[in-house]
């Protein structure tokens, strides 16, 4: 049976109608655009990264939809930063698959990465540039329209606070400058699907907000984000479902009062519930208590 | 409390902790040096290495990589002064010690421009920063660890100068006047290349759109690449520059032999021998003697200069940023080749280890005028080893832009480019870097008679050697895994050896289809076929790239 479908997705780049294929249990897609209909922008099935003996994923399974922020909670080395390079085709896994609007990061690498914006955890840029160098790079390579790019760098740059900045080396700036540099880049191309990686860590009160706000509207067009946080209010305001991650694979999943429900606790806040989730909650008091010992012991002393 | 003494000796070992992170830091950060390349690259499958073993195996690079130069240092040292072993009669002690003097003053400064960029730009010291240290003590740490990254060299340098003058003279006094001409020597070579390494700092700290620091920086570039290199250079010919070097410095009261006395080394050179004996005739001796203390009072300056300079860098009051408040956000966008060929241009030629590399179209172009400047008729065997020679630098050129790119590499790979993009840019540098080569010999075509008019081909189709050999190099850099720093010379040398022998093959087609056929005409074409094919191979190892 086929069906005629119009993508209606803003970020569509084919917004023909499309011929979709229905079986008796799922749809074949023959176009990309199809995946715009109902599809998850992010699909990870199944992921294993295995570091020599270190498995740093470990059957890590989630979708992200259109108009969602996916929230990636998890304590330090539990694989957020890897879950994350592998969507962007930096990484390849050991085993399973991800699916960027239908695409394979390794096989379909250049189709991923036009349809991506990426920041990572610590902001790998070319530190002899200046922000207006770099970003002149960023847009060329991304073929971008030279007046639709200034529009989009002009009004993020002005947002941002990053005039007195703006043509001083890279190198030179502070962390958050750099972060707000590699904010600027991985929106300028207005791309569906934005992979964060604790996008907010040395972010100004005010500079937070505004990316807030700019993934709240970016979410309203139709788009994704995967956002990696340690924050636990961020992550509680932010985001529309949250997938807490806990030695390579997700605990739970689901949003803030679906996740509260399994615990039977509605006022539970997100860091009680994430230690509850990932096992550490007794393991946190008991190392409190150790070093309360410790600390009244040396004074005593 | 410790003793002054052990202070010092306290000082000295808590220094390898800020020279580590200076170490680590000017590795790291070039994922992928010249030489050592092997380190820090991306295992095929783009598996993240560890950070403790990166940190490991960057140390024991940078160590082996500290030995292999001071080796090579002491070589360029000892050098000028074996064709005396063998008994040479035109070149004498003089030349000898000046040529010494001129190269390890070219290869420490080349070497510690490496390292002490690094060490300006970064915040070396805060690490101890955050320890309950005097300022004082804390200065000094800093300044060790300045010191260790010139050690190895600097000390083989010295050490050996000295034992050949001792082994030639035989004099105590000219002993130590050499040992005194050396280690100004070094702290000269050390001073400026800090200076250098400053400037360009500086330079980039301050940001800004001027236009005049960009023709500023060029200008720099040009003059401190030509000067190095031109310095290094005099290693590969001391057989051309000795015997009239030698001649001129003993020549008495001649205008050029009174400039010569002026300029450190040559000053050097003949106050040494002229104390072991007499040598040079007329007033030309003490003229040199009062130079080179001279020189010294100037070394000592340098050496304040230094210690002042690595105080201040250790507050972080050394290199300042200054705010250039942008009127516009307005950027330029290109198309995607010529973006990233920009991108590199900018990238290469703002960090001061890789900016000299853009004096070699001037290096090359000297070389290529020099050899055949000599020559009444531009004959083919001429051509193809000058060119050849010429070329044989640029093969440099592919792998210094690769290691200026740094970890923005790692941005790189997210954006929507494939590596043929990265590869093309880089080649389309290198083989630009040569053109001059050719286009210089056109014009002395225009002076001097050619052999056979085909014979200006010659050039060109080295040009496309060039090309085809920096394609290979760069598709060896990015395909590699290297595990051990063996393995990491090996297979550096390896692209090298790859890049020479893309560029020999066209020469030797030549060579062997002109002895086999004695026809001029056909060599020269079957040269260009062979240049032609290995281009043609070039491109389709890149088409066949996936990624």
């Amino acid at each position: 049976m086929h069906q005629a479908i119009v993508c209606k997705s803003e970020f569509c780049i084919n917004k023909t109608l499309l011929s979709v294929t229905a079986h008796s249990k799922a749809f074949t897609i023959r176009s990309r655009c199809a995946v715009h209909v109902s599809a998850p922008l992010i699909e990870a099935s199944e992921l294993t990264k295995q570091f020599g003996s270190v498995k740093a994923l470990a059957g890590l399974s989630f979708r992200v939809m259109p108009g969602e922020i996916y929230g990636l909670l998890g304590p330090n080395g539990a694989g957020k930063t890897t879950a994350i390079k592998i969507i962007t085709g930096l990484m390849e896994p050991t085993s399973g698959s991800v699916k960027v609007e239908g695409f394979d990061p390794i096989e379909n690498s250049l189709e991923v990465k036009s349809r991506i914006g990426y920041v990572a955890e610590k902001p790998i840029l070319y530190e002899s540039l200046s922000s207006r160098d770099f970003l002149e790079f960023v847009a060329s390579i991304r073929k971008l329209d030279q007046n639709a790019a200034n529009r989009m760098v002009t009004q993020l740059a002005d947002a941002f606070g990053m005039a007195k900045y703006f043509d001083a080396p890279i190198a030179t700036l502070s962390m958050g400058l750099k972060q707000k540099v590699a904010l600027i880049a991985s929106l300028v191309h207005q791309p569906p699907v934005l992979l964060l990686d604790e996008p907010l860590s040395g972010l100004d009160a005010k500079s937070s907000r505004i990316v807030k706000d700019l993934l709240s509207l970016h979410t309203q067009k139709g788009g994704a984000v995967l956002f990696s946080t340690h924050i636990m209010e961020v992550a509680e305001h932010l985001c529309t479902r949250i997938g807490i991650i806990y030695q390579g694979k997700i605990v739970a999943e689901g949003t803030l009062d679906q996740l509260k429900s399994k615990t039977g606790n509605k006022s539970e806040t997100l860091e009680s519930l994430f230690l509850k989730l990932t096992n550490e909650e007794t393991e946190v008091a008991d190392k409190t208590r150790l070093l309360g010992d410790v600390f009244f012991k040396n004074e005593a002393a | 409390m410790f003793s002054s003494r052990m202070k010092l000796l306290e000082a000295w070992h808590l220094s390898r902790l800020p020279y580590k992170e200076v170490v680590y830091r000017s590795i790291a950060e070039e994922r992928g040096r010249m030489w050592w390349g092997g380190f820090g690259r991306g295992r095929v499958g783009g598996d993240a290495q560890n950070d403790y073993e990166l940190t490991k195996k960057a140390l024991r690079i940078a160590k082996f990589d500290k030995s292999l130069v001071a080796i090579f240092n002491v070589l360029a040292a000892v050098m000028p002064f074996t064709a005396q072993l063998f008994g040479s009669p035109t070149l004498g002690l003089t030349s000898a010690i000046a040529l010494s003097l001129a190269v390890t003053f070219g290869f420490t400064a080349l070497y510690a421009i490496q390292t002490l960029s690094s060490f300006v730009s970064a915040e070396s010291s805060a690490l101890l920063s955050t320890l309950p240290l005097e300022q004082n003590d804390f200065s000094m740490i800093t300044l060790f660890s300045f010191v260790r990254s010139v050690d190895y060299m600097v000390v083989g340098a010295i050490i050996s100068q000295v034992l050949m003058v001792a082994y030639y003279t035989l004099s105590p006094v000219a002993v130590l006047a050499m040992l005194v001409a050396s280690v100004m020597n070094a702290v000269l070579a050390v001073a400026v290349a800090l200076w250098f390494s400053r400037v360009f700092t500086k330079n980039l700290s301050r940001g800004g759109r001027s236009r005049g620091g960009t023709v500023l920086r060029l200008f720099f570039i040009l003059m401190w690449g030509s000067l190095l290199m031109g310095v290094s250079l005099l290693i590969s010919l001391p057989w051309y520059i000795v015997p009239s070097l030698e001649m001129t410095l003993l020549s008495p009261n001649q205008l050029s032999t009174m400039l010569l006395c002026f300029l450190h080394p040559f000053s050097a050179g003949i106050t040494v021998t002229n104390i072991s004996q007499s040598v040079t005739a007329g007033s030309t001796p003490l003229i040199a003697a009062v130079s080179m203390l001279g020189y010294v009072v100037v070394a000592g300056f340098a050496g304040k200069w230094m210690l002042t300079t690595v105080k201040r860098i250790s507050h972080g009051t050394d290199v300042r940023a200054s705010v250039v408040t942008a009127t516009d956000f307005s950027i330029k966008t290109h198309k995607p080749l010529f973006g990233y060929v920009l991108k590199d241009l900018k990238v290469a030629s703002r960090n001061p280890a890789t900016a000299f590399f853009f004096a070699l179209p001037v290096l090359e172009t000297v070389i290529v005028s020099f050899m055949i400047a000599n020559f009444e008729v531009l004959r083919a065997s001429t051509l193809l080893v000058s060119t050849f020679m010429g070329g044989v630098f640029v093969l440099l050129m592919p792998l210094a832009l690769l290691s200026a790119e740094g970890t923005g590499l790692e941005y790189t790979k997210t954006l929507p480019m494939n590596v043929n993009q990265i590869i093309t840019s880089k080649t389309l540098i290198s083989t630009l870097t040569y053109v001059p080569v050719p286009l210089v010999l056109l014009v002395m075509a225009l002076v001097k008679p050619l052999s056979s008019p085909l014979t200006l081909f010659i050039p060109f189709f080295v040009v496309l050697a060039v090309a085809s050999a920096s394609i290979f190099e760069i598709q060896l850099f990015l395909s590699s895994v290297t595990k051990g720093k063996i393995a990491a010379l090996l297979y550096d040398l390896k692209k090298l050896v790859v890049g020479v022998t893309t560029l020999f093959i066209p020469l030797a087609v030549y060579s062997l289809t002109y002895l086999v056929s004695f026809n001029h005409i056909l060599a020269i074409l079957t040269m260009g076929g062979s240049s032609a094919s290995e281009l043609a191979l070039a491109v389709h190892l890149l088409k066949r790239n996936k990624k």
